[in-house]
């Protein structure tokens, strides 16, 4: 059935349908209202999920790890600082290869405060060991908070999963969401599974002091989940198109929208891939073959869809993330997998802190380098749009 | 030794919480440890709500599970404080076991918010300048249902205390004075006689809080008159971390028991 829903909603309805045990979770923009939404429903009664309103983000997922290893689905969600004070636990159920959820309303990070949509939250964790998918949308955010239950909790894979949404552009805007029904999610999530389930029925323990040889061997293994989790995340997308929902089509980790027959493939992540979609259809009515490569799933990384979307293509990879002083992180991941197989490659870092960049501004930057990559084909740059051109850059001793 | 007796006194159905700590360590190495209880190891200030996590989860799956936390007192009264402290406030079912040897002593001994006045450690060579923080008085106030503390040199009123907590639901909490022989500086065959010193000398009170009211234990109650007290000397100077100790300090470390004694005697 079709509602109108934020992001946030659809996250908590997709909670609520996968029969979570326990939810862990402390307040911060803009995910709050994810845990308001499931807070209402359990004072309605329709919310079987405990839920702890623990005292710091750092508690948040340790609350969420207690309850997954001791036998029942959890989730959390966070955002910006608060992902950040969560740090240590977040490589913490990863390294104790803890299946459970968690959903990243992406925010900028401090300093100085800054509230609005920025991916550099999330991205920042890909060397944690977690499963990580970006929506691009909050029908894309039920969907995956769903799948991301069943691939979490694949033999395979054994690992945490969180999925990402970018702040305020999904998580507070409503549109039309298609949520399911309770039968129809019962017969694509199973019930739960898990590596080993901490219970004085069986004394297992878990966590404690390895041996070089024995931590290495481990730390493989999650290299060696991750590998394999590709399958499983086709698989799983395949299966719920089948059964749950099948507008969007979920057999791909990555989405290309008219690549085939493109000279120029813009690389992207997220929300603004809707507006980059209509860019791309305004600039093929003006005859430039362009197309787009969405990227849904930052880990695992789909080296072979990507090298195949594209190989032999000028490529333009948007980031709204950073990794200071080097680009964006998009652009580092694209640039060590397509090596020598593209004609141009250009990486931007663009849309920082909230800067807005709409249709209009996309299409402006897809001619700049159209232009710009016949006589250069490799650059870094960040890219403004006017009026932030006009902003003069600081430094800390000028900001009163 | 407070490890051994904690098995003694919670029989089965007891999972484990161990936070980062020398508990940590002498489980032996994985892939196999040596507890007979299932363990979740975890990072240093997330014992509490990790047990949080787990003790709703029992409950969810209709277990009846206690949950331990086994934290140090670093891990307790500095870097766990905030989550301990909500976990407490949230009255979340669990007993809090705080190791009690005031000081990081899995790390080599360096000072912690419970080393007393005047102890040396590894990063106050000089001998600390602030009082141990007062943590049973601290969780009394959060108003949970069970408080105690205990020392290993009485063992039989550990166990005891164990058992009782064992009995509650919510929120206990329980530290045990375990004197340390590397980090106080004694040989380890007095560690029983220096446990039990520190309880005769009224340096270390037992007392229980429970439904509101505070007692004190047997073996502390000669306490509540100072003039029956063992004098405080046989407990500093039998210990090198107190080695050189002023007259000055000594009065301040004194001032401080004294202290504790009064607040309990206005709590009572």
């Amino acid at each position: 059935m079709k509602k109108v829903m934020s992001g946030n909603e659809a996250v908590a309805s997709a909670v609520k349908l996968a029969r979570v045990g326990v939810v862990s979770v402390y307040p911060i923009t803009p995910q709050t209202t994810i845990i308001e939404k499931l807070s209402e429903m359990k004072a309605q009664g329709e919310l079987s999920a405990d839920i702890i309103r623990v005292e710091s983000e750092h508690s948040a997922m340790a609350g969420a790890f207690g309850a997954a290893a001791a036998g029942v689905r959890a989730f959390t969600a966070t955002a910006s600082q608060g992902l950040l004070y969560m740090h240590e636990m977040v490589w913490w159920v990863a390294g104790s290869r803890m299946p459970l959820v968690m959903v990243v309303a992406t925010r900028a990070v401090g300093a100085p405060w800054n509230i609005w949509n920025e991916n550099t939250d999330f991205t920042q964790l890909r060397d944690a060991g977690w499963i990580m998918g970006f929506a691009m949308n909050p029908q894309e955010a039920l969907d995956m908070t769903l799948q991301s239950f069943r691939i979490s909790e694949d033999s395979r894979v054994f690992l945490p999963m969180m999925v990402g949404m970018d702040g305020f552009i999904l998580s507070h805007t409503k549109v039309p969401v298609n949520v399911p029904d309770e039968s129809t999610v019962d017969s694509f999530l199973p019930l739960r599974n898990q590596p080993y389930v901490i219970d004085p029925e069986d004394p297992v323990g878990m966590g404690n002091m390895f041996q070089p040889q024995d931590y290495m061997r481990l730390r493989h293994s999650i290299e060696l989940a991750i590998k394999s989790s590709h399958d499983v995340i086709r698989e799983v997308g395949r299966d719920y198109n089948s059964k749950v929902y099948h507008e969007i089509d979920y057999s791909t980790l990555n989405v290309p929208y008219k690549v085939d027959d493109a000279e120029y493939v813009v690389v992207s992540m997220g929300a603004w891939s809707g507006d980059l979609m209509e860019a791309v259809d305004s600039l093929r009515e003006k005859g430039l073959n362009v197309g787009m490569l969405r990227i849904r799933y930052l880990r695992p990384w789909a080296e072979d869809e990507i090298r195949k979307a594209l190989r032999g293509r000028k490529v333009l990879v948007l980031d709204r993330a950073t990794s200071l002083g080097r680009g964006g992180p998009l652009h580092l991941e694209i640039a060590s997998t397509v090596r020598g197989d593209v004609e141009a490659l250009w990486g931007t870092v663009t849309g920082i802190g909230g800067v807005s960049v709409g249709k209009g501004e996309l299409e402006g930057l897809i001619m700049e380098f159209v232009e710009g990559s016949k006589s250069e084909p490799e650059r870094r740059f960040w890219y403004y749009p006017e009026r932030v051109r006009r902003v003069e850059l600081r430094t800390p001793r000028e900001v009163e | 030794m407070a490890m051994r007796q904690l098995g003694m006194a919670l029989g089965k159905d007891v999972a484990m919480v161990v936070v980062a700590g020398c508990s940590s360590v002498i489980q032996g190495m994985g892939p196999k440890d040596s507890y007979n209880y299932p363990v979740v190891n975890t990072a240093f200030a997330s014992g509490p709500p990790v047990a949080a996590g787990m003790a709703r989860a029992y409950k969810a799956r209709n277990r009846d599970v206690t949950v331990v936390v086994w934290a140090g007192d670093g891990g307790t009264a500095d870097i766990g404080f905030g989550s301990m402290s909500g976990a407490a406030e949230r009255n979340e079912d669990m007993i809090y076991l705080c190791v009690d040897n005031e000081a990081y002593m899995n790390s080599g001994g360096q000072r912690s918010g419970s080393t007393p006045v005047s102890a040396r450690t590894s990063t106050t060579p000089e001998g600390k300048r602030e009082n141990k923080k007062a943590l049973p008085f601290i969780m009394i106030a959060h108003n949970v249902p069970y408080v105690a503390t205990a020392s290993v040199g009485y063992p039989m009123d550990y166990v005891d205390k164990l058992k009782k907590a064992k009995e509650i639901k919510g929120f206990r909490y329980l530290q045990v004075l375990t004197p340390d022989p590397y980090g106080w500086l004694f040989d380890p065959s007095k560690t029983a006689e220096v446990a039990k010193i520190a309880v005769q000398t009224c340096y270390w009170p037992l007392i229980e809080f429970q439904e509101g009211k505070l007692t004190v234990s047997n073996e502390s109650l000669h306490c509540l008159k100072g003039n029956t007290r063992r004098p405080l000397t046989d407990f500093t100077s039998i210990q090198g971390r107190f080695k050189g100790i002023t007259e000055e300090n000594l009065k301040s470390l004194q001032t401080y028991i004294d202290s504790l004694w009064d607040r309990i005697r206005s709590m009572m």
